[in-house]
């Protein structure tokens, strides 16, 4: 399948378009189907691959938002959304300040009321849910994000869902 | 955008109905309103997200936040309802235990 590029400025105000955007390239990808195909202000995401994708985009284009243009409208992203047959990879560009993805700390070993972190989880929620995150530093920064379909999906039942 | 939450009182507390997507966007006003939840001591928060479609950590923290600030003022709080992708961002970041959903 071609590669989909979607260029939108820098900040959270557009970030519903991109993340539609992406949502419906993982369903490409994944066979699911929406809830209500009839609703594109749905926000529905149950497949466990667009649940990855939706989640770990969001991370980041939040990353990029907030941390390469500093919440200011200075600059563009640029997304560039590649589905295959078993995977969806997303490239997402911008000429903002290069972020320390090294200085990223670890969530907490163990977990309990006291210990919830309240910042932070944004990259590690990205890193857990794809196969692949890299990141190179810039100008321009490039994320580089890579989901597969698990190997055991049946595909009768993605050409199911593809109906 | 209309916000994504609407709060009710109860004799004993607040209920807090979340819905849609809580996100970097949407969680600054919950924040808010979380704020003022708190200020009132309640005894008891019953946040339902029965109705949430889509949460990113921006959306987790507000959620931490009531938690926190719920529990260190006396109150107790439960978390219920959540689904699918919220679900799955609770499973990984291992909140699903704690907040025993």
């Amino acid at each position: 399948m071609a590669t989909i590029r979607l260029t939108v400025p820098g900040t959270l105000r557009f970030r519903s378009i991109a993340v539609r955007v992406v949502a419906e390239a993982a369903r490409l990808v994944s066979g699911s189907a929406a809830r209500d195909p009839n609703d594109p202000l749905d926000n529905d995401v149950r497949d466990p691959f667009d649940t990855a994708v939706v989640s770990a985009f969001m991370e980041i284009f939040n990353n990029v938002a907030i941390h390469a243009y500093k919440r200011k409208d200075v600059g563009t992203i640029q997304i560039a959304i590649t589905p295959a047959e078993a995977e969806l990879v997303i490239e997402i560009e911008d000429h903002g300040h290069p972020f320390d993805i090294d200085g990223v700390a670890p969530l907490p070993e163990e977990l309990d009321a006291e210990s919830l972190p309240e910042g932070g989880m944004g990259i590690h929620i990205a890193k857990t849910m794809l196969d692949e995150v890299t990141y190179e530093p810039g100008p321009p920064n490039l994320w580089r994000l890579c989901k597969r379909l698990p190997a055991t999906q049946p595909d009768v039942a993605r050409e199911a869902g593809r109906t | 955008m209309p916000n994504p939450f609407e709060t009710k009182k109860t004799p004993t507390g607040t209920q807090l109905f979340v819905r849609g997507s809580l996100d970097i966007n949407s969680a600054p006003a919950l924040a808010e309103e979380i704020d003022k939840i708190v200020a009132t001591k309640p005894q008891k928060v019953e946040c339902d997200l029965s109705g949430l479609d889509l949460i990113d950590s921006s959306g987790v923290a507000a959620l931490v936040k009531l938690y926190k600030g719920v529990r260190s003022a006396g109150g107790a709080i439960t978390i219920t309802g959540a689904r699918d992708q919220p679900l799955a961002i609770f499973k990984l970041l291992r909140m699903d235990k704690v907040f025993n959903l």
